[in-house]
Parts: structure tokens; sequence; C-alpha cells
């Protein structure tokens, strides 16, 4: 199902390039797989993923310079590169498509000067004289920001700085209107790279650009569109920072909460698994957290809304957990008010708020250890009417105090092993082996000495490792965690948050992290919503959150955050 | 709370005191065929003889040995006793568990058949009932079970009713366990102590009553029982019999119960701290 996108403001306007079911394949193996993108002059748009997705075949595939077997069509102004002679197609070639390459070291020719190289597309594309093109030549370099007096240099003479801009410049010598930028700025320092970035952005108006990264950073600053590829496929497309701050697909969402930048306030998580071709079905689907069994099967096609498209049978991130409108009153008191909040699928939720502003009730509530006065609950999409131990294998909670939720006469394994007693789930040596598992997927000792002691053998750090050991045995998708390191001390803190970041990772958790500590929250958490006398008063993605807060109770929680040293503003960051 | 109920009834004086006697009975009413020699119902024409070689404790006015009608009868009070304590009890923690458990109306239905049946005295009840009809053995321990379960279904409850709150019982139903699970995996745990010392309170109050009906002549008259025999040497009372007839009996009822009584109290010391001070120190 494919249909017509209008992305850029005059829609009328033909798109500069189309294409449509790019295949490309070496040998046996699939590189690209059924690819479909639009650009239009003007428009910068940024294929974004991790190396070996097949980034860098695309921009070569739409040069003609790959060696695979292309199948399908790159339409470029109307003609289809994949039809044209070889001769037609080096008229196009670095006249009206140009290509600047990874600057890796034998793309430039080592036994000629700059000026040289530069002139050299001009002149054999005929359009100048030697002098002119040389003059031009001059130009560009000039332009790019080559010091005049390198312009003689050897390329082997030049810094790796100097070397891209001088592909950038051959690359612009014949004015191309596509152009296309495999990592253009990767090998560059911080300050050439945002120095380039500008460039790149105010060269030329009219210019289509296809910029292929693996970069983040280069892609927010260069791109209006991005489009993310993995294993051959696009799986997301939208505007730029759209996708940044609002990620739809969990390979894109993963991306961003690996890339290490200065508004992510959450700590980096990797993404689970690695890269494995090929795959029958989604190509995500072994790294995906949210898999079901259509995803194994048949891969997704793109569905678009809103100048956004997802590739993922699920319609991306799903919404595993939202409530409506749900009130929790005990007499008069109203301790959870007209609550509204969702949960994603592998993300976490920071409930922030004082000790008496409902968070602990709104979690009972949520677990059905209380019944809502008012409003509805839904769980993956179906509305929670009665609590069976359907519902209990996929929601878990774990308590504030880990002595008080552990029965005292039962051993570390007897704990682990009730859920699954519970559930009934396996024989008793198969409920023995998985608790042994999950004891040491919490990172405790799984030797018989260990598993047999009592709870007040264990250290509060222990005991809690314990709880979250025995909310997991059930492998569940959501884990309620309420102050679940209140009664922690720092060090031992921090390894508990450590710890529930890598089993999210690992398992795809989502999290409702319940806490009064809004410094930790932003540590651990995709969104904060920020709860006040039974009301959230404040939801958003953490960094905005932490970063410019919008109501009163919000900068006060912030201003009285813990914090090691003074800023004037009170407010960190 | 992490008690050796056990252990601590072990280390207190009363306690041990109180265990020592209980073994004592126990074991003369385990024993009683051997050391009691004579048949206890079977009459002879030998009647009230004074304590001999033969009649340890001489004989009654039916010429039975009231030696093994003392040994006999230590069964009867432990038999209804501990039956009672049973019972009783199993019908306190199944009242008093399920109100707490199931609450709403059918908590409330209880709770005000537990008040009605707290309110009127039970003894008179007892009296009442087993005089109107007599009861055997077997329902005389259904009578007494019947009607004294509703105190500790009370103090059961309310037990249930705080545990009900408490962090891990909270954590087992987010596993999705059925109140069945719970009550049989984390309340009856959790509750040991506090039926350990409902039980001894049930059976010190049934061996009690037993005695105490058969005293009063009501209840089966075959049956051989400290009350009945106390209720028999009284009539003859204007003789020396009572020295052997009279006082043994009362003796063994009194120290019986006195045995359970510092068990429970050595068991309720435990159970509350305030009581707990010098123990401890």
């Amino acid at each position: 199902m494919r249909r017509k996108r209008c992305l850029t403001q005059d829609c009328e306007v033909k798109p500069l390039l189309e294409i449509r079911n790019l295949r490309v394949s070496y040998g046996n193996d699939t590189v690209l797989d059924g690819i479909d993108l639009d650009l239009s002059s003007g428009e910068t748009l940024a294929i974004i993923g991790e190396s070996g997705t097949g980034k860098t075949t695309l921009g070569m595939s739409i040069m003609r310079l790959t060696e695979g077997k292309v199948r399908g069509s790159i339409k470029f102004d109307g003609k289809d590169l994949l039809a044209l002679s070889e001769e037609e197609m080096r008229r196009i070639r670095w006249n009206r498509v140009a290509m600047v390459f990874q600057n890796v070291n034998n793309v430039l020719n080592p036994v000629y000067s700059v000026l040289e190289q530069v002139a050299e597309p001009i002149v054999e594309h005929g359009l100048r004289n030697k002098e002119e093109a040389r003059e031009r030549a001059r130009e560009l370099l000039a332009m790019v920001g080559l010091s005049s007096s390198r312009l003689s240099a050897c390329p082997h003479q030049l810094s790796g700085g100097e070397q891209q801009r001088v592909l950038l410049a051959m690359a612009l010598a014949n004015d191309p209107e596509l152009l296309i930028l495999d990592e253009p700025l990767s090998s560059l320092d911080v300050a050439t790279r945002s120095e380039l970035a500008d460039l790149l952005k105010n060269d030329n108006g009219r210019r289509a650009r296809l910029v292929v990264t693996h970069n983040l950073d280069t892609a927010g600053k260069l791109a209006d569109r991005l489009a993310v590829l993995y294993g051959g496929r696009i799986v997301e497309i939208g505007g730029t920072q759209d996708i940044l701050q609002y990620p739809r697909h969990p390979y894109t969402r993963a991306l961003i909460r690996a890339y290490p930048n200065m508004t992510t306030v959450k700590d980096l998580q990797g993404i689970k698994g690695r890269m494995s071709r090929p795959v029958s079905g989604c190509s995500f689907h072994p790294r995906c957290t949210q898999v079901i069994d259509i995803c194994r099967r048949e891969p997704p096609e793109l569905s678009w809304n809103q100048g956004r498209a997802v590739a993922c049978h699920r319609g991306g991130i799903v919404t595993i957990l939202s409530v409506e409108n749900l009130s929790k009153n005990f007499g008069t008191l109203k301790a959870v008010n007209s609550v509204n909040m969702r949960i994603e699928a592998g993300e976490t939720l920071a409930l922030v708020g004082q000790s008496g502003s409902g968070k602990t009730t709104l979690a009972k509530t949520i677990i059905g250890l209380h019944q809502p006065s008012q409003g509805e609950i839904f769980f993956d999409g179906v509305k929670v009417i009665g609590r069976g131990k359907d519902f209990y294998r996929k929601v878990q909670m774990i308590f504030q105090n880990p002595g008080e939720s552990l029965s005292h006469r039962l051993s570390v394994l007897e704990l682990v092993m009730e859920p699954l007693e519970v559930q009934g789930i396996g024989n008793k040596e198969e409920r023995r082996q998985k608790a042994i598992k999950v004891i040491g997927e919490v990172e405790l000792p799984q030797a018989e000495d260990f598993i047999n002691k009592y709870p007040h053998h264990l250290s509060g750090g222990e005991m809690q490792r314990v709880a979250i050991a025995r909310a997991l045995v059930l492998d569940p998708v959501l884990l309620i965690a309420d102050e679940p390191t209140a009664f922690l001390d720092a060090s031992v803190e921090a390894k508990i948050l450590k710890l529930l970041l890598n089993l999210q990772e690992s398992r795809g958790l989502s999290i409702l992290y319940i806490t009064h500590n809004i410094a930790a929250a932003r540590k651990v958490s995709d969104r904060i919503a920020v709860m006040l006398d039974g009301r959230i008063v404040e939801e958003g993605p953490s960094n905005l959150v932490v970063t410019a807060p919008k109501h009163a109770y919000t900068r006060r929680l912030l201003q009285t955050a813990s914090s090691l040293h003074r800023f004037e503003t009170g407010v960190t960051q | 709370m992490h008690i050796d109920l056990k252990k601590e009834i072990r280390e207190s004086n009363p306690g041990q005191i109180g265990i020592v006697i209980l073994i004592l009975v126990v074991v003369l009413a385990v024993a009683a065929p051997i050391i009691g020699r004579y048949d206890p119902i079977q009459q002879s024409a030998a009647t009230l003889l004074s304590p001999s070689q033969n009649h340890w404790l001489g004989t009654n006015h039916v010429g039975q040995d009231i030696w093994s009608q003392l040994l006999y009868g230590a069964r009867t009070s432990l038999l209804v006793g501990f039956s009672v304590g049973i019972l009783g009890l199993l019908l306190s923690i199944l009242f008093g568990m399920s109100s707490a458990l199931i609450g709403g109306i059918y908590d409330r239905v209880i709770m005000r058949i537990v008040d009605a049946f707290i309110i009127i005295p039970m003894v008179i009840v007892v009296i009442l009932v087993a005089a109107y009809i007599k009861p055997s053995l077997l329902l005389l321990i259904s009578l007494l079970s019947v009607l004294t379960w509703p105190g500790g279904a009370r103090v059961i409850r309310a037990q249930t009713l705080s545990l009900k709150q408490s962090g891990h019982i909270s954590a087992s139903r987010t596993f999705g366990a059925g109140w069945l699970y719970i009550a049989w995996r984390h309340i009856l745990p959790d509750l040991m102590p506090i039926l350990l010392v409902e039980f001894i309170y049930g059976v010190r109050r049934a061996v009690f009553m037993e005695a105490g009906l058969a005293f009063l002549g009501i209840g089966d008259p075959m049956v051989v029982s400290w009350g009945t025999m106390m209720h028999d040497a009284l009539r003859f009372s204007y003789l020396d019999v009572w020295r052997w007839w009279l006082v043994p009996a009362g003796v063994a009822l009194s120290l019986t119960i006195i045995g359970l009584t510092f068990i429970s109290h050595a068991a309720e010391a435990v159970l509350d701290p305030r009581l707990r001070g010098e123990a401890v120190a």
C-alpha cells in the first residue's frame, strides 16, 4: 500500500528524487530491501542507522557506483537512473548528482594538488576551460574554508578536516542539484564539525541533500526530515525534530537512547542483542521488545500518518498502560483525583511528588490493591475489569519496604518461587531453576547457602534485589516500582537503579518509577509526571520537565532537589 | 515478628512447670491400663473400702477402684479438652478468617452472631442444653466446640484484618494469589502463636466445663470423669472417704488446669512484649 505523500509546502512540485522499491543485493545478501523515498529540491533528508544497515549502499546506488545487484527504480528529475546507459549516467554523475564520500584515505589522488583535483571534474565535464575551472576551484575551496595557502598541497599534507573540505568542494564543483553526503562530519572534531555543518546548510537553498550518517547530531543539525534505516528497510520517517523528540519506532527510540548528547537526561542505554541478517519478518524483531507473532512472519509496511511514517505491525511503540480519569477517594479525601496517564512499552515513566501526593495510592489502584472510585485503566489496549492471574503475569510491583514485602518465614529461593507457585507454572524443579536464573539476573549469588537464607539475614540492598527478582520471575511487561530505594543508602540506590535500567534494556520492561526524588527520576526516566495533591500537574519528556518546568510546584521540586554544587539560579542545567 | 514459641515457653519458669504437669497427666492417662490394674467401671461387692495394698485409693460406693477411676478420668478430661480445643479452634479459624477476608455483609452477619454468643453466658447455656439432652461424650465435645468458637473467631478476625494490609500479603496478591492460598501460605503461619494460645485456652476451658457438668450430675453417668467422682464423693462426705475419693480427683483436676494455665500464660507473655520484660532480662 503506497500512498502519495506531500511533505513539502507546494505539493504540486514533483520530487526531484523518487526511489521506489529499491532492492540491492550482494550475492545472496540483501542489503537494501524495498526502499521508498522522495526528496524535493531544497530539502535535506538524513538517512540514519547503525553501521551495516545499508546506508552507504543507498547513496552509492543513486550514484550507480555500487557493485551489487540493483532492482527497483531511482527516478531523478523524471529519469530512471537505473535504466540509463553508462554514458548517460556519466553525464549526470558529478554534474547533477554528486556525492561526498566518507573520508577514507584513498579517496583523493595522492599525487595531485588539491586545486587540480577540484578543477578536474569541472574540466572533465567540459563545462569550462582549464583556467576558468581553476578559478572556480579556487572559489569553491575558499567557500568550504580551506585556507588559500593550502591550495597546492597534496592530500597527505592535509589534516582530516581539510581533506573533508576538499572532498566537499569537489562534490560542489559542478553545482549539482542533488548532493549525497556520506558521513560528512563523522571524522571531524566538534568545532570543525559545526563549522562545516553551517556551511552545508547555507550553501545553496535549491539543492536537495541526502545525508547518510549514524550520527544523530549531524542529522539533527542538517536535515529537515529523517529516515531511519534498519536491516535494509526504512522503519521510520518524519520531521527531524518530531522524530528526535517523539520517536515512534522502538528502534528509533533505542538509537536516541544510546546517543550521548546534552539534552537527554536519562542514562545511556544500549540496544539488546546485535543486528543479524537475514531475518524473516520485521528486520528488527530479534531485538524488539514488543514482538507479536506476525512480526516474525511478515515484514511490516510503512504506514503514513500526518507526515510521519512508521513500519511496525503494532503501529510503533505501543501504549502498554493507560489510565483515564482515575480517582480514588478515602472517605472525603481525594487521594487520587482524575488522573490521566499513559506508559509506553519499554519506557520509564517517573511519577514524582512529595509524600502524601497520592503516588502510592495510584500505583496500588493500578495493580489492584485498591479499587478505583472512578475512572478506567487500560492494559495493552484492553480495559482492566477483574484482575485475574493473567494480569499479574504481566504487571508486577516492587514495594517500598522490602523488609515488609518479603515474608520473614520464607527463604530467598522460596520467596522468588512464590509467584511461579501461585501461577502454577512448571513443576517444582522447573520453578527452582527459573528462580535461580532470575536471582542471578538481579546480580545476587546463586550459591546454595545464599538462596537458603532468610530475609532478616540479608542487607537492605539484597532484600530489595530479592524483591525485584520475585517481581521479574513471571517475566512481566510492566513493573511498578514504588520508591524501591527509599530505604537504601546512596551507593546501593545507584546500583539498584542501574539494575532496573539494564533490565529495561534486556527485557524491554516498561517501568512506572515512583519517587519523591526528581534528581533520581531524571537519570532513569524517559518521561516525568509530577503529582501534587492527587493530581498530575505536569507531564512531559524528562529533559523538558527538568530544564523547562511549567508548573510552579515542579520548579520548587527542582530548586529543592539534591545538588552538590550551588547554582545561582538554584535550578541545575 | 520472628518468635520461636516453643523455645520461649521452655525458657519461662511457669511454662516449664506447666509442661511438666501436662506431660505427667498425659503419661498417666496413656498408661492407665497398666498402672490402674482394675477396670474403672467394674463394680464389686467391696464398697467404700479404705486405701490398701489392693486398692491404693480404696473403692467407691459401688465397689469401683478409685485409683483406676482417677487415671481413666484423666483420659476423659484430656480427650474432651483437646478435642474441643481443636474443633473450636478450627471453627474459630473458619469463621474468623473468612469474615476478615470476605468482608461485607458476610462479615457483619458473622460478627453479630459472635457478639450474641459472647453476651449470652455460655456456662448457663451449656448446663441448660446438657441437662435437657443428657449428652454422650461425642455430643458434649460437639456442644462445647460450637459454643466456644466465637471468642477465638473475633481474635483471629482482628489479627487477619491487620495482616491483610501487610506488605508480604499485598505482594502475594500481586502475584495473582487467591485468598485461599494466602490464608494457607501466609496468614495461618503468621497467626500460629495466637492460634496456639487460643488452643490452650480452649483446652483449659473444655476440661473445666466437662468436669463442672459432670460434677453437677449432668452428662453420661457411665463415663468415668473427675467431675462425676467428685459428684459421687460429695454424697458420702460424712464418711472419711472424701480424703482418698474427693481430694485426689479435685487435686488432679486443679493440677491439670493449673498446668494449662501456666503454659498459656507463658505463651501469652511471649506474644505481648509488655508482659515479657522480666523474662527477657
